[in-house]
């Protein structure tokens, strides 16, 4: 199969000049905070990188919300002008979000493309790769993104500006994020890898973001986009996920029943979108990956579609030839006459 | 080269006895606290005193570079919040006969984001010679000891190359920096802070100001850079344990696939 024609290897593409422009993009828009592209970028893009292009949106919400909304109305002055930032926080990140919806997931985040690539080497390192999950533990696990933006991103912080709880949580997501530690190492910078003495809570903070990296560099080899699944940006993509231009489409039919490629093929181990009878198959753990689509043998039961039109459909020649690939790069053995017939 | 120049900064300290006139420089201005809640008001004046400024013009430029007139009472200005976001420059200008002094300080505000990059404000030429950052500490990054702190030394907005400036801190370090052919300066800025304690918040930001001077056609100017600078953050933050820590999760990470694939196994 062509590589122009693989809808992975052009994902891999993107996601590569993805990352090298989000970690190394201040060269190209400018190193101040004026000059990021939008300063509520909807992916793990983090303000501690100096060389970064943009700013990921979960952080000027902590901040908004710790140093302006928890204070204020602590003081009883809430306002309009208090709530200003945040809802220009929203809009901007709503502004973007709409373009590519959870696509910003699975084409651009520099921590998913991280594990992604860790998952090939894995893979070619013939790490015994848990392809599925145990749905019982993937059901454990889904609630974790959610409290982790309730949490870290929202509550805590906002306690944190109420003066109820102590200031080491007015930024607690940052403080654990991987991708902080990831592009800042990306830059050249080793200043981010550190455990912090100067209290007990920083101590603890520092201590949770150094092991759930090296968590991620081990697991990431081993099972499919681990830190992906309890990330609070994939709970706030879900929240607007209906307002998206970027849609994932099922025309379901008897033969669904039997095969359940797609749901194998699924990075996130959505299960769902093998059972599931509705046309909008977008739930809220997935990234828009298309891996789905690609491994659907049934022509258009599955599309990715932008505006109601679809830019990427599955075929029965399509999936013959990706899989084909798929097993070449696995090192399975293939019978010459299958790759002549594909 | 770092070591070699904070060896040069420490021996200018133990052999200078700092005692030459200061430049006219800004700096902020002592307030009394008023304590309770913590945190600060966004829209409360920044004070600032001009020190051996005497009779100097004062100016606030704001990002989109119009300038307002400031009145200083007794070397002292209250910068209020202009609406407008992000950082300005403090500008205070004075000539006597063929003397030509300037002094430079950046001051961030809160506002409505003006839609330009403190660049078109660094870039500006405010007077002939200056210190320009390059660039200026901005959010997530401070001026920070034991850090190099990076400018071009510009006249008539040209990089001035083969100058000498220097460095003063108000801990009480001096040293002398040369441009380099393109006008780049490097100032390690010192790790002098005495009782350091662990945290950013108990230890106060101190100042540092670089002050340049060059002769030109009979005329003389001078002019200073002054900033914030802050303890680094090495000394409560250690990397060697943070990168034992990755390790130490590699490790859990190792044993969670090892299980996973025993179970599978079986």
């Amino acid at each position: 199969m062509p590589f122009w024609k693989n809808l992975s290897v052009i994902r891999k593409i993107v996601q590569l000049l993805a990352f090298v422009f989000l970690v190394y993009g201040s060269v190209v828009v400018g190193f101040y905070s004026a000059d990021k592209l939008s300063g509520a970028f909807p992916i793990l893009s983090c303000a501690y990188d100096a060389k970064t292009a943009d700013y990921c949106v979960l952080i000027p919400l902590q901040h908004q919300f710790g140093h302006r909304l928890g204070p204020a109305l602590s003081a009883g002055m809430f306002s309009l002008s208090v709530m200003l930032p945040i809802l220009t926080t929203l809009g901007t990140f709503f502004i973007l979000f709409v373009l590519l919806n959870k696509a910003f997931c699975g084409w651009l985040c520099p921590l998913g493309f991280f594990q992604e690539v860790l998952g090939m080497i894995g893979q070619k390192l013939r790490l015994n790769r848990v392809e599925s999950l145990d749905a019982k533990l993937v059901d454990r696990i889904r609630p974790v993104k959610w409290l982790m933006l309730g949490f870290l991103v929202l509550l805590l912080p906002l306690a944190s500006g109420l003066g109820f709880v102590a200031p080491e949580l007015g930024d607690p997501f940052c403080k654990i994020c991987p991708s902080r530690i990831l592009t800042s190492l990306a830059a050249g910078q080793l200043n981010q890898p550190y455990i912090d003495t100067s209290s007990a809570g920083y101590m603890a903070l520092s201590i949770i973001a150094d092991t759930m990296f090296g968590l991620i560099l081990v697991l990431s080899l081993t099972m499919r986009q681990p830190f992906c699944r309890i990330c609070p940006m994939l709970a706030l993509h879900a929240v607007f996920k209906k307002v998206g231009l970027v849609k994932l489409s099922k025309k379901y039919t008897p033969r669904c029943d039997k095969c359940g490629l797609c749901s194998k093929a699924c990075p996130m181990d959505i299960r769902e979108i093998h059972t599931s009878k509705e046309k909008d198959i977008l739930f809220p753990d997935c990234t828009l990956c298309g891996r789905c689509v690609e491994f659907c043998p049934d022509k258009d039961v599955m599309s990715l579609d932008y505006a109601m039109i679809p830019i990427f459909s599955s075929s029965p020649q399509y999936f013959k030839q990706r899989n084909l690939a798929q097993r070449i790069w696995e090192g399975k053995k293939v019978a010459p006459r299958k790759i002549k017939d594909a | 080269m770092k070591a070699t120049a904070l060896i040069g900064v420490t021996l200018a300290v133990a052999l200078c006895s700092f005692t030459a006139e200061a430049a006219m420089h800004w700096a902020p201005a002592p307030v009394k606290h008023s304590g309770g809640h913590g945190g600060h008001d966004r829209n409360a004046a920044k004070p600032f005193m001009l020190v051996e400024g005497d009779g100097a013009s004062l100016s606030l430029i704001n990002p989109t570079l119009n300038a307002t007139p400031l009145t200083a009472e007794q070397n002292r200005v209250a910068i209020k919040p202009t609406g407008m976001g992000n950082y300005h420059a403090l500008v205070a200008t004075h000539s006597t006969g063929e003397l030509h002094e300037s002094a430079i300080r950046y001051v961030y505000m809160s506002g409505k984001s003006s839609g330009e990059s403190p660049s078109l404000l660094i870039s500006h030429e405010k007077s002939a010679l200056e210190v320009e950052p390059a660039p200026l500490a901005r959010e997530h990054w401070r001026y920070y000891s034991a850090t190099d702190a990076i400018f071009i030394l510009r006249f008539r907005g040209k990089p001035l190359a083969d100058a000498v400036v220097t460095l003063a801190t108000d801990n009480g370090t001096t040293g002398e920096f040369r441009t380099d052919t393109g006008g780049r300066l490097i100032v390690p800025l010192p790790e002098d802070f005495s009782m350091i304690k662990p945290g950013r918040a108990g230890n106060k930001p101190s100042e540092f100001m670089v002050t340049a001077s060059h002769s030109d056609g009979g005329q003389t100017y001078i002019t200073t850079f002054s900033s914030a600078y802050s303890v680094n953050p090495k000394h409560w933050q250690s990397t060697e344990l943070g990168l034992a820590t990755v390790l130490g999760g590699m490790l859990i990470g190792g044993f969670i696939a090892f299980r996973t694939r025993q179970r599978k196994g079986k």
